[in-house]
């Protein structure tokens, strides 16, 4: 059972390396860069965009959508089973929101 | 605040921050995002390792009604994008909130605060500008929906607004960053705690999982450790034992030799000597007897000594046997005999054990007497015999 578990949790990870390894190959192809060196420009594209979310401002982008951080009230949620009431706290959110160009793509 | 950034800021800025070029920097943003929006389209399913997954999802075809004419009408099944950030990247756009925990509000604190909601809201309720350019549209119970929907998330503010107070002075918006700061420490304790208990519990499952292969042997190790005590305690008890005996038959056995048996049988052997006057002297209740078996024959002296010498055999041999029992283990074999010591004139009421007490020091060593003599029944001594006392050592 244990071994089931970690069997799955390893391919789980190879799984999204893996992905994340394609992505990379990909973009470097397209930018004519080397895949190490997307590599790091793309965590530094995800540190500018995060200073970005964290300033308040949303990033949006033609063709894509936008990635905003929107603030969430904070709410009353109740167990439907025990009828518990608990103070849900406001949290920032990071979200997405297609364009509409992408969009039509779907259709 | 609430800028949207574009291609361009975009590229900016990760011109200054990656040293590139700005037409580079606008092509790999624009590339990293078209990628993405190319993969979700063609595999439905894109992980961006810290960003978060991108996912299509099939939304089945469902039925609405029309607000206005209440009219029913299908949503067409389509498929829509959806966006999970990593947790990461989750936690990290939360820090300003994370000082928040979820909180359980009793009933009490309920009725209270919607009674003072109720009165609040009413004033609250005009001046909103959104719901009277919707009013007019909404029937009296989709309006009746909305004010209770109002009143609800207005509950919840408030609500969130005194526990708030209640719990420190804390600012309704934004938290202080000693707070979160203070939370923070509380949090990385907790982590820290929970870490450990989910240690030890993967150590004991693993121990649980292995235990077919680990059991048995731990169990052998431990079955022989104990047979090892055992055995240890069962030779411990015999060595201590033999001491522990030694010193009780002492006293029953030298007693009834030295006093009860030997007075009389001291009394036969000064009569032997030919000393008839200090026999009734030191023991006035025996004259009678003496000065009879005086006169008798050789054959009648033999008898009182006989007899005397029975019971004094008698407690030897019980003596001996338990001695025989005590120094069968350890005492016999430490001792080598190295030639003579000298001889001794056995007593009336000696015996072995007394020889060896007195040459030796100590009871137990009389078989090596015995056996320098070739002595095989050492209860059958007659006094006057001369023993040869050897000289023992040490092996």
């Amino acid at each position: 059972m244990p071994l089931t578990c970690m069997q799955k949790w390893i391919n789980q990870l190879t799984y999204t390396d893996m992905n994340n390894k394609q992505f990379l190959n990909e973009l470097s192809d397209k930018c004519q860069i080397g895949a190490d060196q997307a590599a790091v420009q793309v965590e530094n594209l995800l540190g500018v965009m995060e200073k970005i979310w964290q300033d308040g401002d949303s990033v949006s982008l033609s063709g894509f959508g936008v990635l905003e951080v929107k603030k969430k009230n904070e709410r009353v949620s109740v167990n439907p089973t025990t009828g518990v009431r608990m103070l849900v706290p406001p949290k920032l959110v990071l979200t997405y929101k297609p364009s509409s160009l992408l969009k039509e793509k779907l259709k | 605040m609430d800028n949207k950034i574009n291609l361009s800021q975009l590229a900016e800025r990760l011109a200054q921050e990656g040293g590139m070029s700005k037409a580079a920097a606008e092509q790999f943003v624009k590339n990293f995002f078209d990628i993405i929006s190319q993969r979700v389209l063609e595999e439905g399913l894109v992980k961006v390792k810290g960003l978060g997954t991108f996912k299509l999802i099939q939304m089945e075809d469902r039925e609405s009604v029309n607000v206005n004419t209440g009219e029913r009408f299908t949503i067409d099944g389509h498929q829509k994008i959806s966006f999970v950030p990593d947790a990461d990247l989750k936690e990290r756009i939360n820090k300003p909130f994370a000082a928040f925990d979820t909180v359980q509000i009793s009933e009490d604190q309920a009725k209270e605060l919607a009674k003072m909601d109720a009165e609040t809201e009413q004033a609250d309720s005009a001046p909103e500008d959104k719901k009277p350019v919707e009013e007019p549209k909404k029937s009296a119970k989709e309006k009746r929906l909305a004010q209770k929907q109002a009143k609800k998330a207005e509950e919840a503010r408030k609500r969130a607004q005194k526990q708030q107070e209640k719990d420190s002075e804390k600012v309704v918006d934004t938290p202080t960053v000693k707070e979160i700061t203070q939370k923070k420490g509380t949090r990385f304790l907790l982590k820290f705690l929970i870490g450990l208990l989910s240690t030890v519990l993967v150590i004991g499952l693993i121990l649980f999982v292995m235990w077919p292969v680990i059991g048995n042997s731990v169990l052998d190790i431990v079955e022989k450790n104990l047979n090892k005590a055992k055995t240890e305690m069962v030779t411990d008890s015999l060595q201590n034992a033999a001491p522990a005996e030694v010193i009780l038959p002492e006293k029953p056995a030298e007693t009834p030799v030295e006093a009860p048996v030997a007075k009389p049988a001291e009394t036969p052997a000064e009569t032997q000597s030919a000393k008839p006057a200090e026999s009734p002297a030191v023991k006035p209740a025996q004259p009678s007897q003496q000065p009879a078996a005086q006169p008798a024959a050789k054959t009648k002296q033999t008898q009182p000594q006989a007899s005397v010498k029975y019971p004094a055999v008698k407690l030897n041999s019980q003596d001996e046997a338990k001695d025989l029992s005590e120094f069968t283990a350890a005492d016999v074999v430490n001792f080598s005999i190295e030639g003579l010591l000298t001889t001794h004139t056995l007593q009336k009421g000696e015996t072995l054990t007394v020889v060896a007490l007195k040459y030796y020091g100590s009871k137990k060593l009389w078989p090596y007497i015995a056996k320098y003599n070739n002595i095989s029944d050492p209860e059958k001594l007659q006094p006057g015999i001369v023993l040869r006392v050897p000289v023992l050592r040490a092996k």
